[in-house]
């Protein structure tokens, strides 16, 4: 591989990257380049020495995906760094995978049975007297409220349980992936 | 899980050689990359993604010199941080690897 297959790919590996940051890493590579040019050294050898473009990329681009969601913690965030865990496509995460669009599609059915019944419950507030003549409205109005502080607890608790899986999913991606920051912080570091 | 265990240790270890080169003398990436390679046989790309996170964690922090051959060196330096870090971690190897040695001589 010569120095401008290596920096294009990892060029194009990293886009998705702010662009001052990819600038910066691709600098770095190409610094390295430089250096050892000067120092007598094959580009196919030093480009060996560095090892896969894509692999660098993938894993610097994960990084930067994990660190976005322990600075933000929203849903995007959320998305993007499971994302960047699953596309390091290490081998056991072919086993991990299932799981995670199994515990995903759980958690994306209770978010949207949690939205119907908010519904739900606002119908019957709201619609619920004026379509049933002769309905008891005190209770069809405490029904809906019900409903809805219901479905507002359901959904709590899917937040939750979706924040722990990702956090979960964060953890997994740094033990297997050797650039990461590592999993288990060195005690007393500061 | 003994192989995440290794890249564990191997990353802790990465961290803690690249703290100790810098604890000696400010380098730039080529040079701390060339060391560690021939050093502990680390491939020479690693050292780029370690020095970012590195630099994000506030260990170390960077400046340009101007390079009488090519583009200018990014060189690093170790922050009060990074040295409290070298330290700790130091000491921590040094009585960890001492007990694996007692064991390990034990053994025989």
């Amino acid at each position: 591989m010569t120095r401008q297959d290596f920096i294009s790919r990892l060029r194009a590996g990293l886009r998705g990257l702010a662009p001052p940051a990819i600038e910066e890493i691709v600098a770095d590579y190409e610094t390295h380049f430089a250096e050892a040019q000067a120092a007598g050294r094959g580009e196919a050898e030093v480009a060996e020495a560095l090892g896969d473009p894509d692999r660098v990329a993938r894993e610097l681009r994960a990084e930067a995906g994990l660190r976005r969601w322990e600075a933000e913690r929203n849903p995007s965030a959320a998305a993007n760094a499971v994302w960047a865990v699953l596309g390091l496509g290490a081998i056991d995460l072919l086993v991990l995978l299932p799981i995670v669009l199994w515990i995903g599609g759980t958690l994306l059915g209770l978010f949207i049975a949690a939205g119907a019944l908010v519904v739900v419950g606002a119908v019957m507030m709201v619609a619920g007297p004026v379509v049933v003549h002769g309905a008891p409205v005190m209770a069809l109005v405490l029904g809906g409220l019900g409903l809805i502080a219901g479905a507002t607890s359901l959904g709590c608790i899917a937040t939750i349980v979706s924040i722990g899986c990702t956090n979960a999913l964060v953890w997994y991606g740094r033990l297997h992936m050797r650039l990461l920051k590592p999993a288990l912080e060195p005690q007393g570091a500061v | 899980m003994v192989e995440a265990v290794q890249v564990q240790l191997k990353k802790g270890v990465l961290e803690l050689c690249v703290l100790a080169l810098l604890s000696r003398g400010d380098a730039y990436g080529y040079e701390i990359a060339s060391r560690l390679a021939q050093g502990i046989e680390m491939g020479e790309g690693t050292v780029y993604p370690l020095m970012r996170r590195m630099q994000a964690d506030g260990l170390v922090a960077t400046y340009l010199v101007e390079s009488p051959a090519g583009p200018s060196r990014k060189y690093y330096r170790l922050t009060d941080v990074g040295r409290a870090a070298f330290e700790t971690q130091k000491t921590e190897w040094t009585a960890f690897s001492a007990a694996v040695d007692a064991i390990l001589g034990g053994a025989q």
